[in-house]
């Protein structure tokens, strides 16, 4: 359900935005017309189906992101990745990202106890909200940056850029599960990608209508 | 001909100038013998951590910046060659544990055997290596867990395990007490003493001079980049006036014995450097007091 409090704001910004006539390309359908101050604004359905499904579509994807990172066995994921023959500076930024998030976690929740500690109130409107913010990214980053040359330092001088071909430890195969799944998620993916360009709301339908007039 | 199977570490005439900042070393030479260990000590900004740098090659290659002079270590002039290359003479260890971990690993295990699986090392003389150093440290039984649940002296600990799994001729330690608990410090040094005693070389450049005083046979007395003083462990405290005017606060039982003399006038040959010896020391005074 906190995945609400990102999809709901969306949603309340996107469909004002898109289907009222605001210049979003595709409006065509009006459904409604509002008066506000003797105006009679239309109320596009193109707009409004826009406006409710992209929001969701961030929920989902936020949603799979997380799926993925908690249910993912990190050593096998960069044992797959070296499997790929991905470059080894490319495997190591996604591991590294996956191991800094709980370091990050921590690293925000200090900097944030540091600034109530100084003084930092937290009884106070959303733009000091906003601000409130603020103080925590900036001193995030800048600590973050210093972290980042110490980890360079540290990395460098275990031989990270050794030029020889690395050894993995973990060894992984590919299943007949494995095969089975990635095959199923093949079809469906092909399948939902037919129907998102024939039937859905895709920039490509009304590509197609806006081309023949 | 300098003999490199004698000292794995020489610094001849050694200085170096971080791009934004002059001077940091003037002209450092230095032996290290095999076997021994030799402590760094200093202010903070005397040059401790750039000169542990510049042992494993990061001072110049990493860094940039102007040099002069040469090391040697293990006979490689760093000069010449490149960090990673170096990675299996010198073992550096940081100040900071969590900042060392390599961030990829999930295990203590992963960990230690990351810089192994760097310079491509087969995998059955990864993993009998990273048992020995996890052997070595005291870390067994801890494999599994992540290396980021440990404590403050564990992940030294761990941190000085991924370094010894690489079998350096020369571990060099930079602060490798100063984050840490009383606890973590013993943990730390005993380590230290356990790998003194197996024969390895250490550099090691701390605050902690009552710990460093235990265990290291030379010192190395930097300031403002120049070494000011230079010998063995015993004759570098014993300047209690040249350290505490460079801002270093000697043994506090050096310092004791050294005020001891002063106020009573005696006339002491050997200052003590550690607490057992101090006791002695003044156990001996005691009894010649009495008999005056």
């Amino acid at each position: 359900m906190p995945l609400m409090l990102v999809v709901l704001p969306w949603m309340a910004l996107a469909i004002p935005i898109l289907s009222l006539p605001l210049g979003f390309p595709w409006n065509q359908t009006v459904i409604y017309r509002l008066d506000i101050l003797g105006l009679k604004l239309p109320v596009y359905l193109e707009g409004l189906a826009w406006g409710f499904t992209w929001p969701l579509r961030i929920g989902v994807t936020i949603s799979a992101a997380l799926l993925f990172y908690l249910t993912t066995q990190q050593t096998a994921l960069i044992a797959m990745l070296f499997k790929f023959r991905l470059p080894f500076r490319f495997i190591y930024m996604v591991a590294a990202t996956l191991q800094l998030i709980p370091l990050m976690v921590d690293e925000v929740r200090s900097i944030y106890q540091a600034q109530l500690a100084r003084g930092l109130r937290t009884d106070v409107g959303i733009v000091k909200k906003l601000w409130n913010f603020l103080l925590l990214v900036v001193p995030l980053t800048l600590s973050s940056l210093g972290k980042v040359q110490t980890r360079a330092v540290a990395l460098e001088s275990r031989g990270f850029s050794a030029p020889v071909a690395k050894t993995v430890l973990y060894d992984i195969r590919f299943k007949t599960v494995d095969y089975l799944f990635f095959t199923c998620m093949a079809a469906v993916t092909l399948y939902l990608g037919y129907l998102y360009i024939t039937e859905g709301y895709s920039p490509l339908v009304h590509l197609r209508y806006l081309l023949a007039g | 001909m300098l003999d490199f199977s004698r000292y794995p570490i020489v610094v001849e005439g050694f200085s170096y100038s971080y791009p934004s900042k002059p001077n940091v070393l003037n002209e450092l030479s230095f032996r290290v013998e095999r076997g021994e260990a030799l402590g760094i000590i200093g202010p903070n900004g005397a040059g401790k951590s750039t000169i542990c740098r510049a042992l494993n090659g990061l001072v110049p290659h990493f860094y940039g910046g102007r040099v002069r002079g040469r090391i040697y270590v293990a006979g490689m002039d760093t000069l010449k060659h490149t960090v990673a290359e170096l990675s299996t003479k010198v073992g550096l260890v940081f100040q900071e544990p969590e900042t060392q971990l390599s961030g990829l690993a999930i295990t203590v295990e992963d960990e230690i055997s990351f810089g192994l699986s760097m310079l491509g090392y087969p995998k059955e003389v990864i993993l009998e290596r990273t048992r020995e150093a996890l052997e070595k440290v005291g870390l067994r039984g801890l494999e599994k867990r992540s290396p980021f649940e440990l404590s403050g002296g564990q992940q030294q600990r761990l941190a000085i395990a991924t370094v010894l799994a690489m079998r350096p001729e020369v571990l060099v330690l930079d602060e490798p007490a100063a984050q840490l608990d009383p606890i973590g410090k013993t943990q730390v040094f005993n380590v230290l003493r356990d790998l003194l005693r197996d024969g390895a070389t250490i550099v090691v450049a701390e605050h902690e001079i009552e710990e460093l005083a235990t265990f290291t046979d030379h010192m190395i007395l930097l300031d403002k980049g120049r070494i000011i003083s230079a010998g063995v462990s015993r004759d570098v405290l014993r300047q209690v006036e040249l350290l505490k005017s460079s801002g270093v606060d000697p043994p506090s039982v050096t310092e004791l014995a050294y005020l001891v003399e002063n106020a009573c006038g005696l006339n002491l040959d050997r200052y003590p450097i550690t607490i057992d010896e101090a006791v002695s020391l003044f156990l001996e005074l005691l009894e010649d007091g009495g008999r005056v």
